[in-house]
């Protein structure tokens, strides 16, 4: 038996585990979504023909429409057979598909979480390791920097970022999310370097302890010993040694990005997936709740595999499925 | 009879901050911030597009369900009424060119020739009959069925003619045919798309100025120019809306031009939109006011009217009115809006002096043997007009020895008192803002008839009911003024509502674009069609 070949089947095996477990969670996760919302108080109903003179026939109508009447578990079956052929249900408050409410927004949230990643992943990685291989001064003001980053909340920063930028500068829009590309870029730039400097703070925290880690290590010493300049050792040994910690960081990153969108959308009257959450939950649009959860959690858990199958490609020391 | 309240939604976009309401007290004076404009200038020539911000958007624009600022906005410019209500707030024939009242219960509506669906096609009767039988339908769940209550049958009489018949005379039928009940779509774009009509994904076929161009959902409504409109041409080739629920991100939008417009501009906006220099601010004329709704009339503190009428005695409404609605506003005694007088102006009541009287308050408490009883005043947290409200009325309650309870709820919770009498449970008050969809104070007043859905206190007072009896089958404006007017000194007396505040249509519009109307007729007039270029 090769090599590759185990590796391969251990890979397959160690894939199978994993999505077991993802179809697992994603199944607990929407049970727990379903049974928050049916706990909390509040009835769409009433929001729907909220102060308006319905008569009962009305209300009766309304409530067979969207199956609040079903007993609690048949609702579930409902919505989550739904869910398994892509019908996420349709919207008390829109009166439209679940499904397409949410896809006409994730290409806008989508654009902006990937800017804002892009960004803290260059900006953290940079500051981490020049402020690690330059102790004195450079360390203490990348300190300083994330620290500021770290403890300013992302709707602040947008606050400012607008002052500055837009009412005095007129550089970038305030509001909105563009059309096409270039001008989706440009309007999403403000909201993007908002949501990211916080993360980018932390990254570059958490990359600069790992890189300090790694440069005390003893096959270092020994590298230096023999006379490898220390450029190399930085690139080659270190930097690679330090990837896993980033990567699993990164990988942590998306949904994190994805939940702060809620208060950097609204900063930025940008029309994502976050101000749609914070919307459905201000009206109890159960359906739209639900599925927004969900999506939450499952991108969490495919962030979370993506890291276990990128982290031995990083640093070949990592094996397989260790950080389970 | 069809009355609006302001959506919790609506509250929540209004402002950001809100000064801490302050003592004081006496006689009042009018605000000084306060002067009403009938319009803005006319335009000068036409202009390719323009952006409006609104503060969401529209769930859906079907007019059976457009029953909110954000989707009748929209809507008003889209889909036309049998009548109109013009900028002035008075009515007019629309989409029928005129009616006839032949007795009181049946009104025939004598279509107008020659007009066209977006589609295309010609309207008649039946689209007429098929567009209004919709609110009927309970299936449908219209919001506007209480304007319908007393309707027995809507049938075509002619092939440009539609006759209302009534089980018991209506006389504020016709002025609401004005706004969404009215409004007319074709018949066949309504079987066609069934569910989705109205919605992003289905859209609509009405007669408007404007058709319903791309809606890009959370994004934006853009609203292209109808060549084919009956009416005026738009100045316009293009409206683009945009939704941006955060009222300083949408004062952004509108100090640096994104946005040309906007209504509903929050009282902590109007100083920097002022100062920006970017534009108008506009106070126009509004039917809208902001008044507690007492949740029981029989129990509790407040089923003795000597409480009510201590407790609004002692509210400060000045500092109130001037903490939560700035300049565009005046505190009131009686709950309805001032302007809905404006086309009876000999029937117009005075209104009371609104005067802050501690003392006498405290010795009605007294005499009611209510010191240091409890109660409840509901609020929620969707903006701060909500808080500043609640706590002048807790304050007010407080001096004058009662004790008061800020119970803050959830936004739906507060939507569900409108709705839910098990949702008043143990909630004495709650603060609301309401606007009347017609010019007609008796939109308002009717509502405190036994039995009525809005009567959320279960006032109940047999002369009362009798006198909303007659204003009903009352046809001639005045005499029915008159008569409301008595109802408003009963209301006022007997407060099943508190009066807080009388309210302007507040707007603002950027130096490139003009020809808006300022008053709150934009919620059914085709108002974005008179704006053009500036200069």
């Amino acid at each position: 038996m090769g090599r590759g070949h185990r590796r391969g089947w251990m890979m397959a095996r160690f894939l199978l585990r994993r999505l077991g477990g993802m179809v697992a969670i994603l199944g607990a996760a929407s049970f727990l979504v379903f049974g928050a919302l049916q706990l909390a108080p509040g009835d769409p109903a009433s929001f729907l023909l909220s102060g308006r003179s319905a008569t009962p026939e009305a209300i009766a109508a309304v409530r067979a429409q969207y199956r609040f009447d079903d007993p609690a578990p048949v609702q579930y079956l409902h919505w989550i057979g739904g869910v398994l052929t892509g019908d996420f249900g349709r919207s008390v408050q829109f009166r439209t598909d679940v499904g397409g409410l949410i896809a006409a927004r994730v290409p806008v949230t989508l654009t902006l979480i990937g800017m804002a990643f892009v960004l803290t992943m260059v900006l953290g990685l940079a500051f981490g390791v020049w402020s690690a291989t330059r102790p004195g001064v450079v360390d203490k003001a990348v300190l300083v920097g994330s620290s500021v980053a770290v403890a300013t909340p992302s709707f602040v920063l947008g606050f400012v970022l607008i002052a500055v930028f837009s009412v005095n500068l007129g550089w970038f829009p305030s509001i909105g999310a563009g059309q096409g590309l270039a001008d989706r870029l440009h309007h999403l730039t403000l909201p993007a370097v908002a949501l990211a400097l916080t993360f980018a703070g932390v990254l570059a925290r958490v990359s600069r302890s790992a890189m300090l880690e790694q440069l005390g290590q003893e096959y270092v010493t020994v590298a230096r010993g023999r006379g490898v300049p220390e450029r190399t050792i930085v690139r080659r040994h270190v930097l690679r040694g330090a990837m896993t910690v980033t990567l699993t960081y990164g990988g942590l990153l998306v949904p994190g990005l994805l939940v702060s969108t809620v208060l950097v959308e609204t900063t930025f009257g940008v029309n994502g997936l976050g101000q749609l959450l914070q919307y459905s939950v201000t009206v109890k649009d159960f359906p739209v709740v639900q599925a927004l959860t969900l999506l939450t959690v499952a991108v969490f858990v495919v962030a979370n595999l993506a890291v276990d199958l990128l982290a031995p490609l990083a640093d070949p020391r990592v094996r397989l499925g260790a950080r389970d | 009879m069809s009355r609006r309240r302001w959506a919790a939604l609506t509250v929540l976009t209004l402002t950001v901050t809100a000064a801490a309401c302050g003592g004081g007290g006496g006689n009042a004076a009018p605000s000084p911030g306060r002067t009403l404009s009938s319009g803005t200038p006319l335009p000068k020539g036409d202009i390719d597009a323009f952006t409006w911000v609104s503060y969401a958007e529209p769930p859906t624009l079907d007019y059976v369900h457009a029953f909110d600022y954000p989707q009748n906005m929209v809507l008003s410019n889209v889909c036309e009424s049998l009548m109109r209500w013009t900028p002035e707030l008075k009515e007019e024939p629309g989409l029928a060119e005129k009616y006839e009242q032949r007795d009181p219960k049946t009104l025939v509506y004598t279509i107008r020739k020659g007009v066209k669906f977006h589609s295309g096609a010609e309207m008649t009767a039946d689209d007429v009959v098929a567009s209004l039988n919709r609110h009927l339908d309970e299936k449908v769940g219209s919001y506007w069925i209480s304007t319908f209550r007393n309707v027995e049958s809507i049938t075509k009489t002619g092939p440009m003619e539609v006759t209302v018949t009534f089980k018991q005379p209506d006389a504020l039928f016709n002025l609401e045919m004005g706004a969404s009940p009215g409004t007319v779509a074709s018949a066949a774009s309504l079987q066609a798309k069934g569910k989705a009509f109205g919605t992003a994904d289905g859209g609509l076929d009405c007669t408007g100025p404007f058709k319903l161009g791309t809606w890009t959902k959370g994004q934006s409504i853009r609203l292209d120019r109808f060549d084919g409109y009956w009416g005026d041409r738009a100045r316009s080739g293009k409206v683009t809306f945009t939704f941006v629920p955060d009222a300083a991100a949408r004062t952004n939008a509108l100090v640096t031009g994104e946005a040309d417009g906007s209504w509903m501009v929050p009282a902590a906006s109007v100083a920097r939109l002022r100062s920006s220099g970017a534009g108008t601010v506009h106070g126009g004329p509004n039917l809208t006011t902001a008044n507690l709704i007492v949740s029981d009339l029989k129990n509790g503190t407040l089923a003795d009217v000597r409480v009510r009428r201590a407790l609004s005695l002692a509210i400060d409404r000045q500092g109130l009115a001037k903490a939560a609605f700035g300049d565009y506003s005046s505190p009131s005694l009686v709950p309805g809006p001032t302007e809905s007088w404006r086309n009876v102006g000999a029937a117009k009541p005075p209104a009371p002096a609104v005067t802050r009287d501690v003392e006498a308050a405290k010795k009605l408490v007294a005499e009611a043997g209510a010191q240091g009883k409890k109660i409840v005043i509901a609020t929620t947290n969707t903006g701060p007009e909500m808080s500043v409200i609640s706590n002048a009325v807790q304050a007010a309650a407080q001096e004058i020895g009662l004790a008061a309870e800020v119970r803050t709820i959830a936004p739906d919770a507060y939507t569900a008192l409108f709705s839910d009498p098990e949702a008043r449970k143990g909630i004495d008050l709650f603060p609301t803002f309401w606007y009347l969809s017609a010019t007609d104070p008796l939109e308002l007043y009717g509502l405190f008839q036994t039995g009525q859905f809005e009567n959320y206190g279960g006032f109940s007072d047999p002369a009362y009911d009798k006198l909303v009896a007659a204003a009903e089958v009352e046809f001639d404006r005045v005499k029915r003024a008159q008569l409301t007017a008595e109802l408003q000194a009963t209301v006022a007396t007997q407060l099943p509502w508190i009066p807080l505040a009388d309210l302007d249509n507040v707007m603002f519009i950027g130096k490139r674009v003009t020809g808006a109307p300022t008053s709150i007729s934009y919620l059914y007039y085709p108002w974005a069609a008179d704006i053009g270029a500036a200069g």
